[in-house]
């Protein structure tokens, strides 16, 4: 807005200053007397309007303020302006430039005159200047929607046409005040007309009779201020709003795959204090079953003495067979069996805490599994259970001890035969076996009948060494144990899924042979 | 005139463990049995007794304070190579067993033992121990 004003400022400045020059060319140029001549005269208005369309004319005066020659559009030629002030102004001052007026005319304009003193004679040159020419100058400065200029006088008259409306010559329709001189720009912010406040910028040419006014409303002054700031507002809001939305996003994600890793991690947690619990409870029984089997050889034998000592006595002594000797020899049989019973469960538990390296071998388990359910064929055919085996052509080859892991199989289909036993008999029972490639170079093999089930509080214990639901006598509880550990020192995975009444499923899974590892994919089944 | 043999003590078996008990009913059960039996309570009183007396088989356990079942099975079989020897344990090793097995020892027993099969088990490594005199006394009719 200062630009502008100054800007504008130094154009009417240096239009004024032009007009001066041109008059000032004329009266050292041409003397009074050629002045006199019409003609002259004529010529230098049209050489006048042709630098600067705005003279409309020009006049020359004597002292005493008659009109001695004129050209233009008007008959002014020996009127006599002695009493009019711009006259009286001139002679005294040498320059002037009057406010707008209406004059004879009754038309607005102004004039610019100029004395000129020569031995002989004074003169005075007068020119008209077109308002209208002179307001498109000041006009054409327009901002925005309500910026608009003008030129008020020390009077508080209009000297230009506001945009915002108001005639020449009329006080400046909002804001009475008398203008006040001050040096260079001045800002200032006033209500207007209607009630908005308005920027107002104003500064006095360089004559200090004329002051000139740019005014904008504030608001659209600071418009595409405004606009700009809004701008950033919004950008910023949006911007917020997008990180916020995206933080909360990955928040969210972070979060859920920390929970996964929660999860997994008391996994992996839970497995490990079950496989070194495991690996203790072995080491725990091996010794305690080492250190049974010595008291239990001795008992073993004291058995076996005294039985024999009966068997003397009532041959060398003829004592006669009664129910004491009945008890007795019944006693001393059951001593014997419950010996072989502890003796029973000692060799399980050796075999279970055994530490010795597998002999590992490469294993086709569809050679493998069939061999093994041939052992337990006959049995699941008493029962009349259907067991299948379904593989197919291309399965891996593993790394496996054949007699540990016919061992494990056994013990899960013996186990399996027993859940369906219980829940199909006479029939309707089934077992399915099946092997299968992993994508991880790996062989799944899972055991699935329709047996009784496993319930969820016993399903966390099946791997437990002593664990079992079977009566007292039919079962050690070491059996899965051992497959467990089994699976465990072969690198491989054993798990369980079942539903109580319904079936049970047992997962293995192996790595596969290094060097007979089909390729993934394409897998027929047979 | 008598072969060193002859004038030693003899025994069909010798007992090695280090449960005092067990040598005690054991070897009361064998002699009922009818078999001859010596004791020894670890390894160094029963390689005492090979050198005194002459043993047709020993049956070591494998876990013993000392010298344990293994060693003494060794130095048995380098020292009197026609003894016949069976370790007992209340270790089903494979391991041990395949040690043993290597180092000469002709059947294995796994605690506790039942006295029918262990008779049973001294019948077999007699009969195989008597064979193997017939067949040394064939090829060595001077010795005696």
């Amino acid at each position: 807005m200062k630009r502008i004003l100054g800007d504008h400022r130094q154009m009417i400045d240096s239009f004024l200053e032009e007009r001066k020059g041109d008059l000032a060319f004329i009266l050292e140029t041409v003397s009074y007397e050629e002045l006199q001549d019409p003609e002259v005269l004529r010529h230098l208005l049209n050489r006048l309007q042709k630098t600067s369309p705005a003279f409309v004319d020009l006049g020359i005066f004597d002292t005493r303020g008659v009109h001695i020659n004129y050209q233009g559009p008007y008959d002014l030629t020996g009127k006599i302006y002695k009493n009019e002030t711009w006259f009286k102004a001139v002679m005294e001052n040498g320059v002037y430039i009057s406010d707008v007026f209406m004059g004879f005319r009754k038309i607005p304009h102004f004039v610019i005159a100029m004395v000129k003193h020569s031995p002989t004679h004074t003169w005075v040159i007068r020119a008209t200047i077109d308002t209208l020419f002179f307001n498109s100058l000041v006009e054409t400065i327009s901002m925005g929607h309500t910026g608009e200029a003008y030129i008020l006088n020390t009077k508080g008259l209009l000297q230009t046409k506001p945009r915002s409306g108001g005639d020449l010559m009329d006080p400046e329709p909002a804001d009475h005040q008398l203008p006040v001189f001050h040096q260079g720009m001045k800002l200032s912010i006033k209500a207007n007309a209607a009630g908005d406040d308005s920027l107002v910028a104003t500064t006095w040419l360089k004559n200090k009779l004329w002051m000139l006014v740019v005014k904008q409303d504030k608001a659209d002054a600071f418009r595409t201020l405004n606009t700009a700031s809004l701008l950033i507002v919004l950008t910023t809001i949006i911007g917020i709003l997008i990180i916020v939305l995206v933080s909360f996003y990955f928040t969210a994600r972070i979060v859920q795959r920390l929970e996964k890793m929660d999860l997994e991690k008391e996994k992996l947690r839970f497995q490990l204090i079950h496989a070194s619990g495991l690996a203790e409870l072995g080491e725990m029984a091996t010794g305690f079953a080492h250190e049974i089997n010595n008291p239990l050889q001795i008992i073993k034998s004291e058995q076996a003495l005294i039985q024999m000592n009966v068997v003397e006595l009532v041959e060398k002594e003829g004592i006669k067979p009664s129910d004491t000797l009945g008890e007795l020899d019944d006693s001393l049989n059951q001593i014997g069996l419950q010996i072989d019973r502890c003796a029973t469960i000692t060799q399980s538990i050796l075999k279970f805490g055994r530490r010795n390296e597998p002999a590992s071998q490469s294993l086709d388990l569809k050679q493998f599994i069939p061999e093994i359910i041939a052992i337990v064929d006959k049995r699941a055919n008493l029962q009349n259970i259907d067991i299948q085996f379904n593989t197919n052509s291309r399965l891996d080859l593993i790394t496996a001890d054949p007699a540990q892991l016919q061992q494990v199989f056994l013990n899960l289909f013996n186990n399996a035969i027993d859940a369906v036993v219980e829940k199909h008999r006479p029939n309707g029972g089934w077992i399915q076996i099946s092997a299968t490639n992993t994508h991880k170079n790996g062989v799944e093999m899972t055991i699935s009948d329709n047996g009784i089930g496993i319930s969820p509080e016993n399903l966390k214990k099946v791997f437990t060494p002593f664990f079992t639901t079977k009566p007292v006598g039919k079962g050690t509880g070491l059996g899965l144990s051992v497959c467990y550990g089994i699976i465990k020192s072969m690198g491989g995975e054993m798990t369980v899924f079942s539903t109580n009444d319904s079936g049970t499923v047992f997962k293995i899974n192996l790595p596969s042979d290094k060097g007979n590892v089909w390729e993934r994919g394409n897998d027929e089944t047979i | 005139m008598f072969g060193r043999g002859e004038t030693m003590k003899q025994f069909d078996v010798l007992l090695v463990d280090d449960e005092e008990r067990f040598l005690e009913t054991t070897s009361r059960l064998l002699a009922r049995k009818g078999y001859t039996v010596s004791v020894a309570s670890g390894g160094a009183e029963a390689l005492e007794i090979l050198e005194s007396c002459s043993v047709k088989i020993a049956i070591l356990d494998v876990r013993m304070p000392g010298i344990d079942g293994i060693q003494v099975l060794k130095m048995i079989k380098r020292e009197y190579p026609l003894v016949e020897v069976m370790m007992l344990t209340g270790h089903v090793t494979v391991d041990a067993a395949v040690e043993g097995l290597k180092s000469g020892a002709g059947d294995y027993l796994m605690k506790p033992v039942d006295i029918d099969e262990l008779t049973l088990k001294i019948d077999e490594a007699l009969e195989k121990q008597a064979l193997i005199r017939q067949k040394i006394s064939l090829v060595q009719p001077h010795q005696h």
